[in-house]
């Protein structure tokens, strides 16, 4: 299989698990430490993968979904790590930066597909008053925009990612982003700590 | 009429919006019972309206409300004054919305979710992978470990999060129209607080594991200047993720000022980089 049609696969797969963070479900499908090594093992590297996933993951667990904040995208930034190292051709720790990034930034987009579906409430009520019933049409339009705009949004960065391995002198930043990349397990160590250590805190 | 809800339940966030948040996804799963309640269709029509209103609440426990809102609809059907318990209904809808948000935020967002993480990071440490903690560190893995961990999670969080949904359905409707329906389903506060002191258990487990760890992988060292530089950069690091906290910003600071400050010394400056380990 070409890396391309890889790519385009673990895109659309990415934006299918995507769902399950609002969507539908809410298992923790779309958690980046099962997006992780899922595309990882589908694109030939588990390992980083899984390591991309975690580490992701370390540092959205500062974010909580609270009403109508919109967190970072973990299923984004997983997604968008991983096929920048897999079919970008980026070393796994600048892939790793490029995924944070992705799925903060898919935050303001997120945003505008909800905001996007604000006018749907007075369309339906119409429909329902004209005596159509059925709400399943509108939430399979829902599923599918929100499962596209992830999926175009993964690929989008792993161009970009392909593009950026391309660049001369790109293997110079890997002794800084290597060196960072290695910190960022205590700084997502942290951020797991103190979550439980402020609620033993606050109950004391 | 239940089961129907409750598979429909999973799909209460979608077509979420900042009008109306979860009201196109709380009709759909009030359509089983609507149908069921009114045989007439402009009643039909009239309560499935009724239902797209403004609505949001916890996803997981937004079941405790179908249930009350379709036991309120079943004894509006059956009364000779409809309007009298139809006019509760939006309030009902409302206080319970609330009240369930805030059991819910608390419970899955701020101590379930997080511990299925920790889950992940006790599987993979129980199976000898610590790739997540040095990441230069390839040892082999099997893929089944790798994909253990996240999966440990997400069967404990979802048993939990399936349970609530079902018993939620069941307990709103035994008690459908009381504005403090079902909240008296668990000790809440017994609860949350069961785990707090779990998750902050397993954080401590995880992050005495992991200075352990690398306390170990440079004992080879003995104590020397390199040790203590090796030992103190986490901790470093744990310092300033609380002090970016108490500044207000977010880890994407904390990471950034991390990236910025390695690409300048090791990238620019061309300084030869370490590993944490030996």
């Amino acid at each position: 299989m070409t890396a391309a049609l890889k790519a385009v696969l673990s895109a659309a797969l990415a934006g299918l698990l995507g769902l399950d963070s609002v969507q539908a479900g809410q298992f923790l499908l779309s958690r980046p430490a099962f997006v992780g090594p899922v595309l990882g093992w589908l694109n030939g590297c588990p390992l980083e993968g899984a390591r991309l996933g975690i580490l992701l993951e370390l540092l959205y667990i500062d974010f909580i979904p609270l009403g109508g904040v919109v967190p970072p995208s973990g299923a984004a930034a997983a997604a968008a790590g991983v096929l920048a190292h897999s079919a970008g051709g980026l070393a796994p720790s600048l892939s790793f930066f490029i995924g944070l990034a992705a799925g903060r930034i898919f935050a303001p987009l997120e945003y505008r597909l909800r905001v996007s579906r604000s006018p749907w409430s007075a369309a339906i009520e119409e429909q329902v008053k004209a005596g159509d019933l059925s709400l399943r049409g509108w939430l399979a339009r829902s599923l599918l925009l929100e499962n596209a705009a992830l999926a175009a949004y993964v690929l989008a960065w792993t161009a970009l990612a392909a593009g950026l391995a391309r660049l001369p002198g790109v293997g110079a930043l890997y002794p800084g982003t290597d060196f960072a990349y290695s910190l960022m397990p205590w700084l997502g160590l942290s951020g797991l700590y103190f979550r439980f250590r402020t609620q033993i805190y606050k109950k004391a | 009429m239940f089961l129907r809800m409750f598979f429909r339940s999973f799909f209460i966030q979608a077509g979420w919006n900042y009008e109306r948040f979860q009201n196109l996804g709380f009709a759909f799963c009030m359509q089983p019972a609507l149908e069921k309640i009114h045989a007439d269709r402009e009643k039909l029509k009239a309560a499935l309206l009724r239902h797209l209103q403004l609505f949001n609440t916890q996803p997981y426990m937004a079941s405790f409300v179908l249930g009350n809102m379709a036991s309120l609809e079943e004894r509006a059907a059956a009364s000779p004054d409809p309007e009298a318990l139809l006019k509760v209904l939006p309030g009902v809808k409302q206080a319970l919305g609330s009240s369930y948000a805030s059991i819910g935020d608390r419970i899955f967002w701020g101590r379930l979710k997080p511990m299925t993480t920790q889950l992940c990071l006790l599987v993979w440490a129980a199976g000898g992978y610590y790739g997540w903690l040095f990441t230069g560190l390839d040892t082999p893995v099997s893929m089944a470990l790798l994909l253990a961990g996240p999966l440990t999670g997400i069967v404990f969080y979802s048993a939990f999060a399936v349970y609530w949904r079902w018993r939620g359905l069941k307990a709103g409707y035994a008690c459908g129209g009381e504005a403090s329906c079902g909240l008296n389903s668990a000790d809440w506060p017994g609860l949350t607080r069961l785990l707090s002191t779990a998750g902050f258990l397993m954080s401590l487990a995880i992050v005495l594991l992991a200075f352990g760890l690398l306390a170990a992988l440079n004992g080879g060292a003995g104590f020397t200047g390199g040790l203590v530089l090796k030992i103190g950069l986490p901790l470093a690091v744990l310092a300033l993720h609380r002090a970016a906290r108490a500044l207000g910003r977010s880890v994407f600071f904390a990471a950034g000022l991390l990236l910025a400050a390695s690409v300048l010394v090791f990238s620019v400056f061309g300084l030869r980089p370490f590993k944490l380990y030996l």
